[in-house]
């Protein structure tokens, strides 16, 4: 009976891992098609677009541009500096000082002679307390306000942030990331085109800046990462921005917007009561509540993606870092597909839930369990001498195919769109790394996403009961203390 | 198709029944059975023995009992267990019929002949035992030669590839990725020296083109290009380049490009030029195709070439499905035609999206103090988006003389679009419109009473300052309570102080606080 029970297993596992590698392919295939798609008409329309009017025109939106700070004294003012001379019209800079235990604070003082004022507000966020809000009475630096405020970490300032913006727009970014000077001319175009789909986010493009040179907060010559895991990253940001954002953004599926770059409309967002602190994945839980808000309301809606080359950032090349950074995307994954569990293969969110959630449960959040699962019964096959080596080859085969091909089309995207990197050797770099990744880096991402199944059940990070529970509306969050622990 | 089909069922039927036939049907009795078994060297799992009836051996056997060891037992003699037909001939032939019993054994059991017939009829079943009479005409058989190597231990020789789904559905997409990858390439070298091709052509163009062409445009005087043919035109330039397709795009792109930097008599040249080299066909070809992203081209070509003529071709683009290409045909309109009624904005069915309405403003902006616009259209429309960019247009072009237009109709519009009629009365400075400011502040459209509340600050009268001592003693949010604050301060400064020692509130003198706080002026 037992030996039937488990060879019945054997057969199921074996069905299960066959229809999984066939859905990888397809699903694989498919937004190489869609990505491409996207990428066409989006450079069309770039053709027509005349970006010049934005800056001045009154009926432009203004931006309000949120950067929160933690310990960093040493570039603060730099950042801040680059930040007020974007061009653009209308906005203003509001950097948090989140409780830093530097000089950010006495830094921004000193180098914009602000002045603590009586700024009146109530926050419509619960958040840490804020100690001061200050502004500098020299006109230069007019659109700077900076706040300062008791540590609540990266979402808790935003929302600090959010409280006291005053613009249409929030661009929340990492106030360490190097902004393009039309970044927010470009990144504001999906809001002013809205016609009878509302926008209610846009993500932008993020480059990596490790190697490049970079002149006047804009980078004017791209390079390879000198370390293979720069070098890994640079492919898999180009995976998925060009080809994997791009491909969702074409059904309106996106679910997610980077943390380090992104455009939101205020109104929404007071609405769906801000950041939600408690995990760690605070910019993909938002873009997750704001569409389940609309899909609720029934309200027509868009996310928008805009693959230019706006923003860059430094990457982690150390492993440890990378390690901690990986393990925190996939609480974060975790924690924002428990908290909305509701709306997963559920026809009455429409696409989100029917389409983008189910294709982050299995192809994301479950990607290194699966992976695992997979080891371990080959390793079983091995044990009970019912293993095909052939098979077992022609299978490897086709996934390493299947990762090179990927890789390969995103790289080659990047170059028919954007040729950035132009010199052969950088590209013969990449190339080089394309194929050892499924064999030297991809093994260690499977490995940090698995710590990060295992920090989330081990309660790691993230919010306890209220993830157990998740939100019954896109609404609850506002009903929830978000400074209350509860366990 | 009857008769086909009758014909298939008959052969159908005719299979059944050859397959439906039994071992029994074709050996009928013991004696047919033993003659059909002789004929077999082996059957898997079937054997015999011979058992002789008698005290001793018939001669003939005591010759073989040498080799073949028959044991002797009650009965007789039994010969040892054997499994080749053929044996049974040579066994059995010399001894009397009624003192010789052949014995059957089935898996090394002993069976009967009932027993025996199961079992071959199983092995008939499974192909394992062919009658030895179709074996002898089997040569011509397909089916009955595979049958007859069924047993062959074949795994060796067949290819693993073809036999396994599982394997060969993953060489066949390893061999779709392979071509996949291969093809990516090819396209990437292909793409990449298309690109590089095309785009030394363009400079090899653009080296041709910018030589001539600057010395026509400064040595020929407008009134010299409008006398020129096209022919004179065209001999600017090397024989026949100009017949290129890709040779007169560079010249699009070159003309409209230096029209955008040059100034006075040099555009009228380039746009006389445009036309004497016939690129106004192009132009025409692209309005006309099914193309949006031709069409946008086209027009833009239009609007940067002043090409009037082609009017009519871009009036039937202003309704456009597409986005940009309603935006483009609208811009073009404004931008080039002689009369500009705002007909076209008027009667749009599609709503003006912000960009739209950037654009338009712009251009308006810069024809408004040399062409006669009726604005007024506008407010007529029955699309809510077109009126409201007609009330923005009064307010950012600074129309005085249309406020009274706008009031009669200030109670007619929806409460999105008074939004709108007040902040123009607001920048207009538009004092007579206090009554509508006042009665919006008590609106409970959240936007509206802000952006009236805003404006009274301004605008408002003793009235105003009532409504909002009444609308701050509601107890509003703390953010309309700052706006309400702010707006009894610009009214009467006396009154807000009055009004703020009355009611000490921390909300009150936190707001207070900020709006006398000098650095928070704008804020």
């Amino acid at each position: 009976m037992y030996n039937f029970l488990f060879y019945f297993l054997i057969e199921v596992f074996g069905i299960f891992f066959m229809i999984l590698s066939f859905s990888v392919i397809i699903v694989y295939l498919l937004i190489m098609i869609l990505s491409a798609l996207e990428m066409r008409d989006f450079l069309k329309k770039n053709k027509f677009a005349d970006y010049q009017d934005i800056i001045t025109s009154p009926i432009a939106p203004g931006v309000s541009i949120l950067a929160p700070a933690f310990n960093e004294a040493s570039n603060i003012v730099q950042n801040a500096k680059s930040l007020m001379s974007l061009h653009y019209g209308r906005f203003e800079v509001i950097i948090i000082n989140d409780g830093s235990k530097d000089e950010t604070l006495q830094k921004l003082i000193d180098a914009f002679e602000l002045k603590k004022t009586d700024y009146a507000f109530e926050p419509e966020i619960e958040t840490q307390a804020i100690r001061g809000i200050y502004k500098s009475p020299n006109k230069s630096y007019r659109r700077l306000i900076v706040v300062d405020k008791e540590n609540g970490g990266k979402a808790d300032a935003l929302n600090a942030g959010i409280n006291i913006s005053q613009m249409e727009l929030l661009a929340c970014i990492d106030v360490d990331c190097i902004l393009s000077s039309d970044s927010i001319t470009r990144m504001v175009r999906p809001f002013m085109e809205e016609t009878n789909k509302k926008v209610i986010a846009v993500g932008g493009a993020i480059g990596i800046a490790n190697n490049c040179d970079v002149k006047d907060g804009t980078v004017t010559k791209y390079r390879a990462p000198e370390s293979s895991l720069g070098r890994f990253q640079v492919v898999e940001y180009c995976r998925a921005f060009l080809m994997g954002r791009m491909a969702w953004s074409r059904i309106n599926g996106l679910m997610l917007i980077s943390g380090a770059f992104g455009f939101f409309k205020r109104d929404l967002v007071m609405a769906v009561g801000g950041y939600f602190p408690k995990t760690v994945g605070e910019d993909m839980e938002l873009v997750v509540r704001m569409r389940r808000y609309m899909e609720e309301k029934k309200i027509p809606y868009k996310v928008s993606f805009i693959p230019d080359p706006l923003c860059w950032t430094e990457v982690p090349e150390d492993e440890d870092i990378l390690s901690r950074q990986r393990n925190r995307w996939m609480r974060g994954t975790i924690e924002t597909l428990q908290l909305h569990r509701k709306i997963g293969f559920n026809t009455r969110f429409g696409i989100l839930g029917t389409i983008s959630y189910p294709f982050w449960s299995i192809f994301e959040k479950f990607a290194p369990i699966l992976e695992l699962v997979g080891l371990l019964y080959t390793l079983v096959l091995v044990l009970i001498g019912d293993f095909s080596a052939l098979y077992f080859m022609a299978l490897l085969l086709m996934v390493f195919l299947l990762s090179m091909l990927v890789s390969s089309f995103s790289v080659l995207y990047e170059q028919i769109a954007f040729n950035n990197y132009k010199d052969k050797k950088d590209l013969k770099r990449l190339i080089w790394l394309i194929l050892l990744e499924p064999f030297i880096i991809h093994p260690k991402v499977v490995l940090w996403g698995l710590r990060g199944h295992i920090d989330f059940i081990i309660g790691k990070g993230g919010w306890g009961k209220m993830i157990r529970t998740g939100f019954k509306t896109a609404e609850d969050r506002k009903n929830i203390n978000s400074q209350s622990n509860t366990v | 198709m009857l008769k086909r089909s009758f014909i298939l069922f008959l052969f159908f039927c005719s299979s059944l029944d050859l397959y439906s036939q039994g071992v029994r049907d074709i050996l009928p009795d013991s004696v047919s059975l033993v003659e059909e078994l002789k004929n077999h060297a082996y059957i898997p799992n079937l054997s015999y023995r011979i058992q002789v009836l008698g005290e001793e051996l018939p001669e003939s056997q005591q010759v073989i009992d040498s080799t073949f060891l028959w044991t002797r037992n009650e009965r007789g003699y039994l010969s040892p267990d054997f499994e080749n037909g053929a044996q049974l001939e040579s066994l059995v032939s010399e001894i009397p019929e009624n003192s010789v019993e052949l014995q059957f054994y089935v898996f090394g059991e002993k069976s009967s002949i009932d027993g025996v017939y199961r079992f071959l009829e199983t092995l008939v079943d499974t192909g394992d035992f062919v009658y030895a009479q179709n074996q002898k005409s089997t040569d011509r058989d397909l089916v009955l030669i595979a049958n007859r190597y069924h047993y062959q231990p074949i795994e060796a020789y067949k290819n693993l590839l073809l036999s396994d789904n599982q394997l060969f559905g993953v060489t066949l997409i390893n061999v779709f990725f392979v071509l996949a990858a291969v093809s990516m390439i090819i396209f990437m070298l292909i793409f990449k020296k298309r690109r590089n091709q095309r785009e030394e052509q363009i400079k090899d163009f653009e080296n041709e083109i910018i030589g001539p062409l600057t010395s026509l445009l400064f040595e020929k005087s407008v009134d010299q290009i409008n006398e020129m043919s096209k022919a004179e035109a065209d001999a600017i330039f090397q024989d026949g380049i100009i017949q290129r397709k890709l040779f007169k795009i560079v010249l699009i792109d070159k003309i409209i490009g230096l029209n955008k930097k040059m100034k006075g008599d040099f555009k009228d040249k380039l746009k006389l030029l445009y036309q004497k080299f016939g690129l106004i066909e192009i132009t025409r070809q692209n309005l006309e195709h099914r193309k949006w992203e031709k069409i946008a081209r086209g027009l833009v070509q239009v609007n940067e070439m002043d090409l009037k003529m082609l009017l009519p071709l871009v009036k039937e683009h202003v309704n456009s499905s597409n986005f940009h290409v309603r935006s483009l045909a609208g811009a073009t309109l404004l931008n080039i035609a002689e009369k500009v009624d705002l007909n076209f904005l008027r009667d749009q069915n599609y709503p003006l999206s912000d960009w739209q309405q950037m654009h338009y403003l712009r251009i308006i902006k810069y024809i408004a103090p040399s062409k006669s616009l009726q604005i007024s259209k506008l407010f007529g429309s029955t699309n809510q988006s077109v009126r409201e960019f007609g009330f923005k247009l009064v307010r950012m072009l600074g129309r005085v003389d249309l406020i009274q237009e706008l009031h009669e109709i200030n109670e007619k519009v929806s409460l999105e679009e008074r939004v709108e009629l007040i902040k123009t009365y607001d920048s207009l400075g538009a004092h007579m419109e206090v009554d509508f400011i006042n009665s919006c502040m008590k609106s409970n459209h959240p936007e509206l009473k802000k952006e009236a509340i805003k404006c009274a600050g301004n605008l408002g009268n003793e009235e105003s300052e009532d409504i909002i001592i009444l609308l701050i003693t509601e107890n509003p949010e703390f953010k309309i309570r700052k706006i309400l604050l702010n707006s009894l301060l610009k009214l009467n400064p006396a009154r807000f102080e009055q009004f703020v020692s009355d009611f000490p509130m921390e909300e009150n003198l936190k707001i207070k606080a900020h709006l006398f706080d000098p650095v928070l002026s704008h804020v």
